[in-house]
């Protein structure tokens, strides 16, 4: 069987805030040294599928970099390999794409080339480890024209995904997107196995854009669609109190993510960085501390990314921060997610006092506690940084016109 | 004006004991996830030399892997790059190993002829230094020399332990004595990079004979060359390390720890970045117990004991309760709860066992096999061996690469002892 693995990785998802301001979400930086589509192309390798098509849309510079030619996970090959398939203009079908299956169609001129019995669709912005050769195996047992995979999630959940039933066959009967309350709670989880006739056919239907909004409500009604029920590690880090989660996650003694595990080795195009440097004034417990690191302050449950540099007498704790960001001597930050090439000046502090006030312009996506500071920001020094606060990329020293940001701020 | 640079990793380096008893000098690890041979490349690289020849004789395995097709350097190319050189047979050479640098340079005197550079560089492959080599290929042309070899001050007291050139008012060498015991030579010592004009150095190998050998650059090739051709000296300012004996393999890797900046080699310039072969790890996991100070951490190695003052190659796991002073230590060694290592220097996949001391006691016993190689209180275990748990081990002690628990006597390892 011949698969060719399709991966959305163009959409905005707006809940992220300053994170996806500057890039798309699978390329925003996780665990340190990672960003999140590491995971899923270490998954896909992993499982022997070396045919990857990332399709990108928003924002695809970062990601393309990063991504390049697929060398850290060995897809830089002659047949298959990895490739970004970019919307394009031309007769037929082209444009930008309304959706993900919309993102598919314009590429079915490509998917028919590659000559293929199956295509697994997935999500670029989730962290999972999955061997999806058991999914596939699953969807050929079943004789399914299409399997979803699906796990359960709580019943409080559910209005977060789109929650399928099945009967005792694993056959899918029913789906609903985003219930308030449900009996079921078998979460979709974006990841998608069509038969290539299947896929060529349903896509057919100009009108359905997108896999979890049209397809699946009813694709179930007239082809064989089957779940496949995951048990392990699956994380959706599409907010940013999920981001940061993840993240402290990590930090556990035997973490329900293990990055650590030689049989199933997360690939990632690494940072050419010296060792971490640790001072000696430095104290420096329960953290994941990435290549290029220069530790001379006081780091604590932190998650930092190649490069991050603490000077003496600044304390980190409970933050996410990433590469090549500078805390200068004095500075205090707490439940901060920092972004890269940040100047946070002497003597401030972030997350100061104990309000939570949510934030001003996004009320439901800023509201619990955390602050984030986007890419190449500068906190001048002494600056006192309330929770719920959003410090835009670029922001700069003048930008901030009293040494006091509130709560609920945006800069 | 073309460059090669060929770089001797041949030697054996028997002073560093066992770190080179599997592996060539050069491939020895160092500063946590660099080897030694990458400062070397970094340096080509660096200045643009982009042509580099390795030569390889002893253990090249594990210098053949870390090179590779030398991607790390950007030196896989389609024209240049870098080329491993194997001793082979064969030809008119004869059938012997190479028996010095000059001769291992000759029995490539063919891949020299089919690049025809203008010069030939011909760099040591266990030093760690930064240089920028366009300088002294400047320098060279300049003077119009045939050869130019890189020299550096030092103190008058160590003049017998480096090869002294002795030049006059344009830096021409006059006089070359090998560790002269006599002070009167000149503080200017080689650091064992050559330059030479291709021509030259075609015509000088070619010339040996019973008479004449030409085996040894330090030995024959260079004392000729003063008396008959242009050998001009090239001072050189800066950070350069020959950490051939253990003592100064840890303590130009201890060297390293302290506060930012404060170390001679900075592995942090970014115009100056040292390439390596990566290892694909995570980041350093450092649990809620770790106490790390005044060190160095590579990836993927999880710390949840103490670490002072030392350097940690990737994937080195040090359990709760285990302390680690003053020490080196090479890939996915494995510290035992409650183990306690001080200055000690720990090659790659060895087990300390749970509660073992190593470097333990005030008694600086020299090692007992190998007094002028162990004697300052340094001791060091080979790669692969598992150390029992609960034994006290002294200092100065040398404990061979694989042994296993069954070759431990049971009872504790007094200083100087070898296992």
């Amino acid at each position: 069987m011949k698969t060719l693995v399709m991966v959305m990785a163009g959409g905005a998802s707006e809940d992220l805030s300053v994170l996806t301001a500057v890039r798309a979400e699978p390329a925003i930086p996780f665990g340190g040294k990672f960003r999140i589509i590491d995971f899923l192309l270490s998954n896909c390798v992993n499982s022997g599928l070396y045919n990857v098509a990332l399709l990108t849309q928003y924002m695809p510079r970062s990601l393309n970099e990063h991504v390049g030619v697929g060398k850290p996970w060995d897809l830089d090959r002659s047949q298959g390999g990895v490739r970004l398939l970019q919307p394009y203009l031309g007769p037929g079908q082209s444009g930008w794409q309304r959706g993900t299956a919309d993102a598919v169609r314009h590429n079915m001129d490509f998917v028919s080339e590659q000559r293929v019995d199956n295509v697994l669709v997935l999500a670029g912005d989730h962290i999972y480890k999955m061997d999806y050769r058991q999914m596939m195996k699953f969807h050929q047992q079943m004789k399914a024209d299409m399997t979803v995979a699906v796990r359960r999630v709580s019943p409080f959940e559910t209005h977060r995904f789109g929650i399928v039933s099945v009967d005792s066959d694993m056959r899918v009967t029913g789906f609903k997107e985003k219930p308030r309350r449900s009996k079921e709670t078998l979460a979709s989880m974006g990841i998608y196995i069509f038969n290539t006739d299947t896929l060529r056919e349903i896509l057919a239907d100009d009108s359905l854009n997108d896999f979890g909004r049209d397809i699946l409500p009813a694709i179930f009604r007239s082809h064989k669609v089957a779940a496949y029920t995951f048990e392990g590690y699956w994380a959706d880090v599409g907010t940013l109190q999920a981001y940061w989660e993840s993240n402290m996650a990590l930090l556990a003694e035997t973490p329900a993510l293990d990055l650590y595990d030689p049989d199933w080795v997360i690939h990632t195009r690494s940072e050419e960085q010296p060792p971490v440097q640790i001072g000696p004034e430095a104290w420096v417990g329960g953290n994941l501390l990435s290549n290029g690191c220069i530790i001379e302050g006081v780091v604590e449950r932190s998650v930092l990314s190649p490069g991050v540099r603490v000077a003496a007498g600044a304390e980190v704790r409970d933050s996410v921060i990433m590469n090549d960001t500078v805390i200068e001597a004095g500075a205090k930050v707490q439940r901060v997610i920092i972004d890269k090439d940040v100047v946070v000046g002497e003597g401030v502090e972030a997350c100061y006092g104990v309000d939570n006030v949510p934030n001003r312009l996004y009320p439901s996506r800023l509201n619990t506690g955390l602050t984030v500071i986007g890419k190449d920001a500068i906190i001048p020094a002494g600056v006192k940084i309330g929770h719920n606060v959003i410090i835009n990329p670029g922001a700069t020293a003048d930008m901030f016109t009293s040494d006091f940001v509130p709560s609920g701020e945006v800069v | 004006m073309q460059t090669l640079a060929i770089l001797m990793a041949g030697g054996a380096g028997t002073r560093l004991t066992v770190l080179s008893d599997k592996r060539a000098k050069p491939a020895v690890p160092f500063a946590g996830k660099y080897r030694i041979i990458d400062f070397t490349l970094s340096n080509c690289v660096n200045s643009g030399i982009y042509d580099v020849a390795v030569l390889t004789q002893y253990r090249p395995h594990s210098l053949n892997t870390h090179i590779g097709i030398g991607k790390p350097w950007d030196l896989d190319r389609q024209r240049g790059g870098v080329h491993l050189r194997q001793p082979y047979q064969g030809g008119n050479a004869d059938l012997d190993w190479y028996r010095g640098t000059a001769d291992a340079v000759y029995r490539n005197l063919d891949f020299i002829q089919e690049k025809l550079p203008d010069m030939v560089l011909i760099l040591s492959g266990d030093h760690i230094y930064k240089m920028d080599y366009r300088e002294m290929l400047e320098y060279h042309r300049q003077k119009g020399a045939d050869l130019t070899v890189a020299v550096m001050n030092v103190p008058l007291e160590e003049t017998d332990r480096f090869g002294i050139m002795t030049v006059n008012r344009n830096m021409r060498i006059t006089e070359f004595h090998e560790k002269p015991k006599e002070r009167d030579k000149g503080t200017l010592a080689s650091m064992g990079i050559y330059v030479f004009d291709t021509r030259v150095l075609l015509d000088r190998l070619s010339e040996g004979s019973d008479e004449t050998p030409r085996i040894d650059f330090g030995k024959h090739v260079i004392p000729d060359m003063i008396a008959q051709d242009k050998v001009y000296a090239y001072p050189f300012e800066g950070y350069w390390v020959d950490v051939g004996t253990v003592h100064s393999f840890w303590d130009t890797n201890l060297a390293l720890c302290g506060p930012e900046g404060s170390a001679d080699l900075n592995l942090h310039d970014p115009n100056w970045v040292i390439h390596t072969r990566s290892e694909e790890r995570p980041p350093v996991k450092l649990g809620p117990q770790a106490q790390v100070t005044d060190s160095l951490i590579s990836n993927g190695c999880v710390i949840r004991g103490r670490v002072e003052r030392s350097v940690l190659s990737p994937g080195v796991y040090v359990s709760p309760g285990a302390v680690v002073t003053e020490s080196v230590i090479i890939n996915d060694t494995w510290i035992g709860p409650g183990a306690i290592v001080n200055r000690a220097i720990i090659d790659e996949n060895v087990v300390v066992g749970a509660g073992t001391k190593l470097g333990f006691g005030d008694d600086l016993t020299p090692n007992q096999q190998m007094p002028d190689k162990l004697d300052s209180g340094i001791s060091v275990v080979g790669a692969g061996a598992q150390i029992p748990g609960g034994l006290t081990i002294g200092r100065n002690v040398l404990i061979h690469s694989d042994r296993i628990e069954s070759d431990f006597p049971g009872t504790d390892i007094s200083s100087g002892e070898t296992i």
